[in-house]
């Protein structure tokens, strides 16, 4: 045992302290961080200040004024002081807690919301007489892709309203509505304000002209959405929609990477320790089965390492955003035992690929059917964690090593298996991790000594069934 | 005394191979064995099977009393032919590991470590990579892997390949001192020369089968050719007075030199003594037997060789496929 011992260690350590693997590790969160924090500051959101016309062609004379209205600077504001009010009675307790503590942070805040928006446009709305010729109007439109903003001109889009856009042609259900030029290059943003002010103006148009109340109209039709809440043994809580659907994938995400890195590297070990000969002088001190033990041992624990690194940042995110409560700790414990049987699976396999080949180009072709393996719980996410009872899903959680992958999402999802289910996946996955060790120390045993044309499947096969 | 390696009718084969057939061995406990023949003959797979990094198909072995080396392995030591290490790795570590997984782990490990690498000439090098050593420097540290244990059996595979006339010497020398610590030694060589000047038993293996398994010294006895190797002071002297000497059969031309053979049982000294008389000499000597003429006579005695194989059969018996001088 001490020997076995001995050798994962080095595995260990000769995996974890290298470069490669410390920016390996790095690489993951490093980039999450790059997408969340620097992207944002390198894209410029901050549309520009927006200055122009809006040429209107009414033939109704009922929108104009609206338009005009809606797009007033001090509308605008109103507008954006009520965005950023839901954004912060939208936002998690924590940063509510964040925000009311620091002594900043509500003018941090406006000067976030600030910077978003950008200034307020100045966009003054000129109607033009109904009868303009609409191509004639539309001239002043097409010099505004020039680069040099001094000689762009003022007219940034104009609307052309269609005569029954208000009241209703007789005879015909529906109502008319309007049409659009922009110039070139016109921030998107803007032209958004547009469409919303000229839709707001015609619905007022047309709600007048039926003579009804707006205000009626919006209280009969408005009903709140309510944010559910989760009812559990423990108490409840509010429902995050989100959550539920990250979790799953969340939970997945890390069995694979974890047991992917370290079989992986367990295969690279086993090729080289094979191609630099060294393999005679281990086998001359241990069997190949301690040597074969010590070594998947030895990447477990940089597995371990792996799910530790990356589970404990996500519990920091959650924890950070107080939705800790919403992570069954019960849960954490099943990720770490189907980790270890995924990844004795997954290790077997690699340890009798890496004991069969001379080199890692000839391990691509037998790593074929493993990778297959791994990908099938990625395909199958989403009809799995929408659908974790169907019979699909059941099935597959009595296959190994896929069950592990497979159980795995549907207890993390909103619809979790009965135990039973989850107990004899568990039994079929540690029955196939032995029987996999089991084949691979018969590979291992034979592969490591054998130099030259790499065996195919058959051979593999062939040594299996070998005493 | 007991046997330190007993095999009896080992067969392996690979596939239609039979790398090893029928092989019986005994090897004394503190011996110093030999096991040569030429390349492919079967040394590395016997040396897989006693070590039990191969299985046989057939037969039986103990090894240092036990039925297989795995229950013996911390007390063997092994150097394979292909040597091997981790590139990225510290010798000291390397050297330590090792160690540590033959059972050699305690606190005098690093100090024992350093003695050794003092002991093969590469003091200092503890801290580089294995991969910054030159190859003869990575062979003397693999070495040090067979033997800082300080095994009871020390099985060696081609140790001298790829080392200088200096680093073979430093390593025939701290083999003799294993030896005398009271290890046994099985060496694999394909050069005669080596096992010539390092054993005292030799077994001969040729197309996986034991075609000699005897002492150095009855080797010579049995092998002896009962031949002169004669150069005259004058090379134009008259050879013809040594054609009349009592006990000189024949006089047969030797490159530079004269090949004298003697009849049966005549007493080679009373020949050299009449054959100096007969002719002033610059060199007169009993030629003895190497191994590799004995290899030779044997494999040609199995069956007719052509000159082609039998020149190949010799090649494959020296070092680069050169002759070397025998000293020793």
């Amino acid at each position: 045992m001490k020997k076995i011992l001995h050798i994962a260690y080095r595995e260990f350590a000769a995996t974890v302290m290298t470069k490669g693997f410390i920016i390996g590790m790095l690489v993951l969160p490093v980039t999450i961080g790059i997408i969340v924090l620097v992207f944002p500051r390198m894209i410029n959101q901050t549309p520009p200040k927006v200055t122009g016309e809006i040429a209107v062609i009414d033939p109704t004379g009922q929108v104009t004024e609206g338009l005009r209205a809606y797009l007033r600077p001090e509308r605008f504001v109103e507008r954006r002081e009520a965005s950023s009010r839901q954004a912060a009675e939208a936002a998690p307790e924590a940063v509510k807690r964040v925000v009311a503590s620091s002594p900043g942070g509500q003018e941090a805040i406006q000067r976030q919301v600030a910077a978003t928006f950008g200034e307020v446009p100045q966009l003054d709305v000129v109607a033009l007489d109904p009868g303009t010729d609409v191509e004639l109007a539309k001239v002043p439109l097409k010099a505004a892709g020039s680069s040099n903003p001094a000689q762009a001109p003022r007219r940034l889009a104009l609307i052309v309203l269609h005569p029954d856009a208000v009241v209703r042609t007789a005879g015909k259900e529906r109502f008319g509505g309007y049409d659009l030029y922009v110039r070139s290059r016109l921030d998107d943003r803007v032209e958004d304000d547009i469409r919303d002010g000229v839709r707001e103006a015609i619905v007022e148009a047309r709600i007048q002209a039926s003579g009804l109340k707006r205000s009626e109209i919006e209280a009969l039709t408005q009903v709140d959405r309510p944010q559910s809440r989760t009812v559990t043994e423990t108490g409840e809580r509010a429902t995050n929609e989100v959550l539920n659907t990250l979790v799953p994938a969340a939970f997945m995400i890390l069995l694979l990477i974890s047991a992917m890195t370290s079989s992986q590297s367990l295969l690279t070990t086993t090729v080289e320790e094979k191609a630099s000969r060294v393999v005679e002088v281990l086998l001359s001190a241990v069997s190949p089965m301690e040597l074969m033990t010590g070594k998947i041992l030895g990447q477990m624990a940089v597995g371990f390492v792996v799910l530790a690194l990356y589970g404990g940042l996500g519990i920091v995110a959650l924890f950070s955003f107080a939705m800790l409560g919403l992570l069954d700790p019960v849960l954490i414990l099943f990720l770490f035992v189907f980790f270890v049987l995924a990844y004795f699976s997954l290790a077997a396999f690699m340890a009798a690929i890496g004991s069969a080949v001379n080199e890692m180009r000839e391990a691509q072709t037998l790593m074929t059917p493993v990778m297959l393996i791994i990908m099938i719980p990625w395909i199958l996410w989403l009809p799995i964690s929408r659908e974790p009872n169907a019979p699909l899903a059941v099935i597959l959680s009595f296959i190994p090593p896929l069950s592990n992958f497979v159980v795995l999402l549907r207890m993390t999802s909103t619809a979790p298996p009965p135990m039973w289910q989850v107990g004899l996946a568990i039994v079929v996955s540690a029955a196939g991790a032995v029987a996999a060790v089991w084949s691979a120390a018969k590979i291992f045993r034979i592969g490591l000594l054998m130099f030259g044309k790499p065996p195919t499947f058959g051979t593999l096969i062939r040594w299996i069934r070998m005493s | 005394m007991a046997d330190a390696i007993v095999l009896k009718n080992l067969t392996k084969t690979f596939g239609e191979t039979v790398a090893v057939r029928d092989l019986d061995l005994v090897v004394p406990q503190g011996a110093l064995y030999g096991v040569i023949g030429p390349n492919g003959a079967g040394k590395t797979t016997t040396i897989r099977m006693i070590l039990s990094i191969l299985f046989p198909d057939r037969g039986e072995m103990t090894v240092l009393g036990r039925r297989t080396a795995l229950e013996a392995k911390d007390r063997i030591g092994y150097l394979p032919e292909e040597r091997g290490h981790y590139k990225k790795m510290r010798v000291g570590d390397f050297l330590a590991y090792i160690a540590r997984l033959k059972g050699a782990d305690g606190p005098d490990l690093k100090q024992r470590v350093r003695t050794w690498l003092d002991r093969v000439d590469l003091g200092g090098v503890e801290t580089k990579r294995c991969e910054e050593l030159s190859k003869g420097m990575q062979q003397k540290m693999q070495f040090v892997t067979a033997v800082i244990h300080q095994p009871d059996l020390i099985i060696l595979d081609e140790p001298f390949s790829g080392l200088d006339p200096i680093n073979q010497r430093l390593l025939r020398e701290l083999v003799i001192e294993e030896h005398r610590r009271g290890a046994t030694v099985l060496f694999s060589t394909h050069v005669m020369v080596h096992a010539e000047q390092l054993c005292d038993h030799v077994v001969m293996i040729h197309r996986g089968e034991k075609v000699l398994d005897e002492t150095i010294a009855g080797i010579r006895a049995r092998f002896d050719p009962r031949s002169l190797l004669f150069e005259p002071m004058d090379p134009e002297a008259d050879l013809s007075p040594l054609k009349a000497v009592p006990g000189v059969q024949g006089i047969t031309r030797d490159g530079g030199a004269w090949n004298l053979s003697l009849q049966e049982r005549v007493d080679p000294a009373q020949v050299i003594r009449a054959v100096a008389g007969a002719v002033a000499p610059l060199r007169i000597e009993l030629r003895r037997p190497t191994l590799e003429d004995v290899f030779v006579a044997i494999v040609e005695s199995s069956g007719p060789q052509g000159g082609d194989e039998h020149t190949r059969l010799r090649a494959s018996l020296r070092e680069n496929g050169h002759r070397p001088e025998v000293r020793r």
